[in-house]
């Protein structure tokens, strides 16, 4: 039995040594975690107020900083990543270049909300913090760190196998040049609608995805939010609440609509809501039902921005956030 | 309850080995195996109770049956009687709504919910009742030594599919705690549960893809076909082989020696060879109880093998496709046999080469979810979609750009990123270098059971506790 024992304790030692410190995966991790990155280093080096949108990829992709930022007269970074990266990571990293005065717009997806605990441990993030950001693994609860510690599977192994030998020769995604860029704010562009053209069959006949308005109000995503909103307002950070764009013709079901807006009201933030609700033809979209092409993305940052600087020139929801 | 689920793992096995062990010793082996059925029907119960009776009421029925066979002046009649009922449960149960889809197409369903592992407890029982009247100078066992046998939860939801007179001396044996028994079980069990959990969720995953392709209409490029037929291979091969290790490792955990079920299928030289290794004891059961009463090799062999895998694919499930893969493998048995008549057998490799190739395509009719879908599949396979392979691989290889189109993704293998190409080649490479260059953990030395143990054990613990869904086993279904 002891010999069995030994196998299983060198096998659990030799998972945790080769996932946090050799096996890595520089093409798929390294790209969310250089955004994520970039977005930090931009947060830091802004003085004074400044407004951050935070949420998956329908932030960069539907929202464009750098036109809101021109119309709202406040310095913009677009935070927003991929839908499947942690809240509460991104919420940790923001919170340290968070100060008294600044603004966070959270136009989060449907699916943040109604995560399940399990699945949202397990994000990209939980790879990204094991292998190169322990710091801020270490200031997690525990059974975060746990699974984090177990977020690698023989699939992550041999990708992280692969995707280091190709870059060690040099290697480079060919869509990413062929899709578009991110800019200096931290939006996607060039993602134009002649590109997309290509995805609209696909568009065409998918399915998004909608939660009930109990899977919102039970989410673990609803929870992380909840969190950071009460830390916000003790900390004089400005929090407003957004709905992600999606298709008109497939809305956000009532019942998590209004749970989504009554998680931020009841958590002391404001709610950005449009007349159209964010939601858009398909045909305003690019790759995904959450990621509107070039044209619609300023469209919909115009109009986000327009409603954002009615809000923050009112002085009486300021000051009703701020108690 | 499934075997890679937590509340088996760190609940239901510890409880029931520790009391079984604890009542075998200080009480009599009769409570230690009323222990061992109770811990089984709740371990049978905790999917549907509401099957429960169906099971504990067929054990009661077989059990007073084999007492009238041994009874009666007319065993035969009495033998009849039992088959027929099991039969006829089987088939109400698993048959009743596809054969009035043949009968009556239109036919609204009859909404008729198959109670789990039907199809293993009633062979069992057919078993019971064929040896019964095969032997009558042998004894009945007990009702409870015969309870234990049919619901000891490690062969009740898929086997194998044991002998009584094989295991009901073991279960009623007055035996003590063995502790070497019980390491031999856990190392086996755990290597079993990697094989699953590791495995074969990984290949299933990438075999989804494309069979669902198939089956939403799209048509798969050659590449895309064979990489999910590839890995359906290996998804029901590692999800068997880890299913029947855990039932073994399980087994023997209790002091039971379970026949081994699965000796590496893909490394047999001919046809009849892979039905020596896969599922043998389903294979022994065919033969015993269908084959050789048919007639066996003496007469109408080719109509007895044909009819026998008919059956056999039919036991798979209730539909067309498992018909056909029955019929495939019926075929090629009987042309095998065919073949060793005429001609000296075929070189090991080239033999390996052609069976595990025939193998292979059988599984396509297996797997696809209907006739259109597979004949896709097959269209895939002889390249009439043509080839397509991923820019980076051309780029890095110009002399393929004359059989195959460059792609910037393949929509139909894996995730369709641009790097699933090389990840499912990677994934694949390694399924088939184990199943094909390493003996299976049965004929591994102890020090390398030890060493793939090393190797996999940390990745079930990922995948059982941390991953977020482990698809249940490919065999829940038959």
């Amino acid at each position: 039995m002891h010999r069995l024992v030994l196998a299983c304790a060198g096998s659990l030692l030799l998972y945790g040594l080769l996932f946090a410190f050799v096996l890595d995966r520089p093409l798929t991790l390294g790209a969310l975690r250089a955004r994520i990155e970039a977005n930090l280093a931009r947060g830091a080096a802004i003085e004074g107020r400044k407004l951050v949108i935070i949420a998956g990829s329908n932030g960069p992709y539907s929202h464009r900083c750098e036109l809101i930022e021109a119309r709202i007269g406040i310095p913009c970074v677009n935070a927003g990543v991929a839908v499947g990266v942690g809240l509460d990571y991104l919420f940790a990293r923001w919170q340290a270049l968070l100060h008294p005065g600044d603004i966070v717009y959270l136009p989060l997806e449907e699916a943040q909300y109604g995560r399940r605990r399990a699945m949202a441990e397990l994000g990209p993030d939980a790879s990204i913090m094991l292998r190169h950001d322990r710091g801020t693994l270490a200031g997690m609860p525990w059974h975060r760190q746990l699974a984090a510690l177990f977020a690698g599977d023989l699939r992550g192994a041999v990708m992280s196998v692969i995707e280091t030998a190709l870059v060690r020769d040099g290697f480079q995604d060919p869509r990413a040049a062929a899709t578009g860029t991110f800019n200096a704010w931290g939006d996607h562009v060039g993602h134009t609608a002649a590109i997309g053209a290509a995805n609209q069959p696909t568009l065409a006949t998918f399915t998004p995805f909608h939660p009930t308005g109990a899977e919102v109000v039970s989410g673990y995503g609803t929870a992380e939010v909840a969190r950071f909103l009460d830390w916000a307002r003790q900390h004089g950070v400005r929090t407003i609440g957004g709905l992600p764009t999606g298709f008109a013709d497939s809305p956000i079901r009532p019942g998590a609509l209004a749970a989504i807006e009554g998680l931020y009201r009841t958590h002391g933030a404001a709610f950005l809501t449009l007349p159209n609700l964010s939601r858009y033809p398909r045909a305003a979209f690019f790759d995904t039902a959450d990621h509107l092409n070039e044209v619609a993305q300023i469209r919909h940052s115009e109009a986000v921005a327009k409603r954002l600087a009615e809000m923050l020139a009112d002085r009486s929801m300021l000051t009703a956030q701020m108690h | 309850m499934l075997f890679p689920s937590p509340v088996f793992l760190i609940g239901f096995l510890p409880v029931t080995l520790a009391g079984f062990l604890v009542i075998n010793r200080f009480a009599c082996r009769g409570a230690a195996l009323a222990w061992l059925v109770a811990a089984s029907l709740a371990f049978y119960g905790w999917w549907n109770p509401w099957h429960l009776p169906l099971l504990a009421g067929s054990i009661l029925v077989n059990h007073a049956i084999v007492g009238r066979i041994r009874a009666s002046a007319c065993p035969r009649r009495w033998l009849v009687a039992g088959l027929a009922l099991n039969l006829g449960l089987l088939g109400w149960f698993k048959y009743a709504d596809f054969l009035l889809h043949i009968a009556r197409p239109a036919a609204p369903s009859l909404g008729i919910i198959l109670p789990l592992a039907i199809s293993f407890f009633t062979f069992q029982q057919v078993m019971f009742l064929v040896d019964a009247a095969r032997d009558p100078a042998q004894p009945r066992p007990a009702l409870l030594s015969y309870a234990a046998f049919v619901t000891f939860f490690p062969h009740l939801i898929a086997g194998p599919i044991v002998r009584p007179s094989e295991i009901i001396p073991q279960l009623t044996r007055d035996s003590r705690f063995d502790p070497d028994g019980l390491t031999e079980g856990l190392l086996t069990f755990l290597l079993g549960l990697a094989r699953k959990c590791v495995l074969a969720d990984l290949f299933g995953g990438f075999a989804d893809t494309g069979f669902d392709a198939a089956a939403a209409g799209h048509d798969l490029t050659l590449f895309e076909a064979w990489y999910a037929t590839l890995s359906y291979a290996l998804q029901i091969y590692f999800d068997f082989a880890g299913y029947s290790d855990m039932a073994l490792g399980l087994a023997r955990m209790f002091g039971i020696r379970f026949p081994l079920n699965f000796d590496s299928p893909y490394q047999a030289r001919n046809i009849s060879e892979f039905w020596r290794r896969w599922h043998i004891t389903l294979g022994a059961f065919l033969r015993d109880y269908l084959y050789i009463p048919l007639g066996g090799n003496r007469r109408r062999h080719a109509v007895n093998l044909m009819a026998t895998m008919l059956l056999a694919g039919l036991w798979h499930g209730a539909g067309w496709n498992f018909v056909l893969w029955g019929g495939l493998h019926g075929a090629m048995l009987a042309l095998h046999a065919q073949y060793r008549r005429l001609f000296r057998p075929l070189p090991a490799r080239v033999g390996q080469a052609l069976t595990l190739l025939a193998v292979i395509l059988a599984w396509v009719p297996f797997r696809a979810a209907t006739a259109a879908a597979s004949w896709r599949m097959l269209e895939g396979l002889a390249g009439l979609n043509g080839i397509a392979l991923p820019r980076m691989i051309v780029s890095a290889m110009p002399p393929l750009a004359i059989i195959a189109d460059p792609v910037s993704v393949m929509p139909s293998l894996g995730d369709a990123r641009t790097l699933s190409f090389p990840e499912i080649t990677a994934c694949l490479a390694l399924g088939w270098f184990i199943v094909l260059c390493l003996p299976n953990i049965h004929r591994m030395s102890l020090a390398a059971r030890h060493w793939a143990l090393t190797s996999g054990f940390a990745l079930s613990v990922q995948a059982v506790f941390f991953a977020p869904h482990v698809a249940p086993f490919l065999y829940f279904r038959f």
